[in-house]
């Protein structure tokens, strides 16, 4: 038995790598097709955040002693006008443009996907252990687990919406880097890594900031486990059948059983904000000092937050606030502003609250409702959540309208530009065309985060089941 | 303001004084010419595209430089009105409009034909006396000028500003009620008068100063003599508080501004030396000027900081530290790539340690 398993396991690896190489080699052939196939001036891909285009402006202003800011095409972080700034210049002959940023995405893609590999593995290894824990007999009836980590990495590798957004020359990329790495730091239960990538990400893009409820409930509870009522019945199951004759026995036994994480441990947590302030004095000294001479840190946080928060660029993109805040009345925009933001912030507490067993799953549905509900949404937080969606393939499994979400998603993406093309280029459609498809991508979205929300829970109900008839047959 | 080649003089008048006032020191963006500007290129102008105002031919007005702003059929008394109130349709543009505030001193030269009361446009409408003096109420009213002289070469001048009451304003006219101005002299060659008494006298007045003369109203005004002028030359003072003989004429008829010296350079770009540059100049004047003041508030409020330093905690001073530090760094692209770069090492050896 053991060569047999053996070799199939080598035969796994390599079909893996496979497939990686493939994937890399794929994105290779794409960058040097000519001009990008115009990915990068597709609104879907590129957003006033994200464009590559408005980095290189920055980095042109900056280098004629100007605020990076002015003008208003660059939103971003300095930190990274002064990391990709210099590799925006750089041309090689015979090459095609920008291949030094291109490469630099392809690279953060490999290394999104081998972080969020390893995430799945571990995620894997501890709900085996807390299932072992259980005793469970479910665990007998499937031998056949799918490794979640290897397929989530390929489905980020392989989405269309990865690929497009990589070589669309958009930043999107290295903003999933800096949540994957935080995800992957606290499912290590490495509080540096995840302080650090949590605030990296807080200072790219606002919007994951509210990760940090999933980063503290990974740091202090652990990874995904079954809900804790299982393992308390699981005890006064196991209590029931031994009888009461040996209590000194019996009160180790009943201990040795509880040993499970259901005790919330507040050292990573200190460790993490300990880390967290460490290096957001870090960031923020590093960016005060880049943009000291154009109006300090207000300034910077005005142009960089105070923009997306605001909503002051209209052009159309994959969301839906450019449309309705071109028609809202001056008058009542700071109100939309709040309650559009405030959406965002209402489905917070209520999803930790059910899911908190479950921090990892948390996060992916905060990521898949930040990214539905942003203010310039693209293709790239997309990839990033469909990518962590294929974590959880095994919990999913019996998720209800997965053909329907796969075909909207696929229809979506081909309307989308067609509409556009119909929109702006041959001016037989109007806004309304487009944002007909963007409305249709936000239902989609919602039914994802639905269906998948009501699949993991029913999936904890069944784990439930089988305890209960057997706390029945005993009664 | 007259069309017809025998009022060459007029338009002869108002070239000659906008020359002297341009020599004077006032740019051309501060002058609105309007002119009827059908001579220096009819057809009977036996000197094309020159206009006179000696028969000695020795100054030719209507040079290179001559920026007429309401020429031809644009010389209409509800343009005229609409410069002085600066109620322009939105389209004009602004080489068109008197852009004046409440500190403005403004001259207002008037020259054609005119009678009791009135003085004529294009031979086809008129301006009356209290036209004007509603238009001068209402440029008080919106405050579109301190001090206004009012100068009229016609016949019956003085009558033109009769109605006036707006205070700040300082008239003169070249006739009295009853009386004609004449032209000066003939000028066979061209055919017509071209210039008139009252102008001529003035010019020669002009004509022997400079900018930073400061000969003062009064002496314009007694130097016509009403025997040269045939006709008595009027002003009016009641409606103007200052004494003439301090006023000097430079004060309507030139521009002559107000300088402040500074030693320190001004530069824009280079933003690193203008922070040591001013470290110096603070150290050396005591009082230092209110310009330097302006420029670097920053700059003060750490002055500031560090006095005042015992009142505030322990945390204001940290931050005052780190900023100084901050402000210190002189490359910063550098100082940002190694802070950059130093993160990968930090976050290793942070992993270590909590391995």
């Amino acid at each position: 038995m053991e060569p047999k398993e053996q070799s199939k396991e080598k035969k796994e690896k390599l079909w893996f790598w496979n497939w990686v190489i493939a994937s890399v080699i794929f994105r290779l052939v794409l960058i040097y097709f000519p001009k990008n196939l115009n990915l990068a001036s597709r609104p879907e891909v590129s957003t006033p955040l994200t464009s590559l285009r408005r980095l290189a402006e920055g980095y042109w202003l900056k280098q004629l002693s100007m605020s990076p800011y002015a003008g208003s095409m660059y939103h971003g972080s300095p930190l990274l006008l002064s990391l990709l700034g210099p590799l925006t210049v750089k041309r090689i002959e015979g090459q095609p443009d920008h291949l030094l940023c291109s490469l630099v995405f392809v690279i953060a893609d490999i290394v999104n996907a081998m972080l969020i590999r390893a995430t799945g593995q571990n995620l894997q290894m501890e709900y085996t252990r807390s299932l072992k824990l259980l005793d469970h007999v479910k665990l007998s009836e499937k031998p056949e687990i799918i490794p979640s980590g290897d397929i989530a990495a390929l489905v980020y590798l392989w989405n269309p919406f990865t690929i497009v957004a990589c070589v669309g020359l958009s930043t999107s990329p290295i903003e999933n880097l800096a949540i994957i790495l935080s995800l992957y730091g606290a499912c290590k239960r490495q509080a540096p890594l995840a302080a650090f990538g949590w605030v990296i990400a807080t200072h790219l893009s606002l919007y994951p900031a509210i990760l940090i409820i999933p980063m503290i409930l990974l740091l202090g509870y652990g990874t995904d486990t079954p809900p804790r009522k299982l393992f308390l019945q699981r005890r006064n199951v196991e209590v029931g059948d031994n009888p009461p004759n040996d209590r000194c026995c019996e009160r180790e036994e009943v201990v040795h059983r509880s040993e499970v994480p259901h005790v919330f441990s507040w050292r990573p947590v200190i460790h993490f904000f300990c880390w967290t302030s460490l290096w957001s004095v870090y960031v923020l000294v590093l960016c005060g000092i880049s943009v000291k001479q154009y109006g300090g840190l207000w300034e910077l946080f005005k142009r960089t937050y105070g923009f997306m928060l605001t909503v002051q660029d209209l052009s159309p993109n994959i969301g839906v606030l450019w449309y309705f805040f071109a028609e809202v009345f001056d008058f009542f925009r700071n109100f939309f502003l709040i309650v559009f933001h405030g959406n965002i912030l209402f489905m917070m507490l209520p999803l930790a609250i059910r899911l908190k067993h479950r921090p990892c799953f948390l996060a992916f549905v905060y990521i898949a409702i930040s990214s539905m509900l942003k203010s310039y949404p693209s293709v790239g937080d997309s990839a990033l959540y469909l990518g962590l969606l294929g974590l959880f393939v095994n919990e999913l499994a019996d998720m209800q309208f997965s053909f329907f979400l796969f075909c909207g998603y696929v229809g979506v993406s081909l309307l989308s530009p067609v509409m556009h093309n119909l929109w702006i280029w041959r001016g037989t459609g109007n806004a309304n065309f487009y944002f007909a498809t963007a409305m249709a991508y936000a239902c989609l979205q919602i039914i994802l985060v639905v269906e998948s929300v009501s699949a993991m829970l029913n999936h904890d109900r069944k784990l439930r089941k089988p305890l209960t008839e057997l706390q029945d047959g005993k009664n | 303001m007259s069309l017809f080649r025998f009022n060459y003089r007029h338009m002869a008048n108002t070239l000659s004084l906008y020359r002297t006032v341009k020599r004077l020191g006032i740019p051309d963006e501060r002058i609105i010419l309007m002119l009827a500007d059908d001579m220096a290129c009819n057809a009977r102008n036996k000197y094309p595209a020159q206009v006179f105002n000696n028969e000695n031919h020795k100054l030719n007005l209507y040079g290179d430089n001559v920026e007429v702003d309401y020429r031809g059929y644009e010389v209409t008394v509800e343009n005229f009105l609409r410069v002085l109130t600066g109620r322009h349709e939105n389209a004009v543009p602004r080489s068109k409009r008197l852009l004046s505030d409440e500190g403005s001193h403004i001259l207002l030269y008037m020259t054609g034909h005119g009678g009791d009361e009135f003085l004529k446009f294009q031979d086809s409408e008129e301006l009356q006396s209290h036209d004007l003096a509603d238009a001068v109420k209402q440029m008080k009213e919106k405050r579109r000028f301190k001090e206004l002289l009012i100068m009229v070469d016609t016949c019956q001048a003085a009558t033109l500003f009769s109605q006036l009451q707006s205070p700040g304003v300082l008239t003169i006219g070249s006739s009295m009620k009853g009386e004609n101005s004449y032209s000066h002299h003939l000028d066979s060659d061209v055919g017509v008068s071209v210039v008139d008494r009252f102008t001529f006298y003035t010019l020669g007045f002009f004509e022997r100063l400079n900018m930073y003369n400061n000969d003062s109203l009064i002496s314009l005004f007694s130097s016509y003599n009403p025997s040269m002028l045939m006709s008595t030359a009027y002003y009016r003072t009641d409606l103007y508080q200052r004494h003439l003989e301090e006023v000097p004429v430079t004060n309507f008829f030139g521009s002559v501004m107000e300088m402040i010296h500074t030693d320190s350079a001004y530069s824009l770009l280079s933003r690193k030396e203008s922070f040591r540059v001013e470290i110096k100049m603070s150290a050396d004047k005591s009082v230092p000027d209110k310009k330097r003041l302006m420029d670097n508030p920053s700059r003060l409020d750490q002055i500031s900081e560090l006095n005042i330093e015992d009142q505030h905690g322990a945390l204001k001073r940290i931050w005052s530290t780190i900023q100084k530090e901050m402000e210190k760094v002189e490359d910063v692209d550098a100082f940002v790539s190694y802070g950059l770069v130093l993160i990968v090492p930090l976050l290793t050896v942070s992993m270590w340690l909590t391995w």
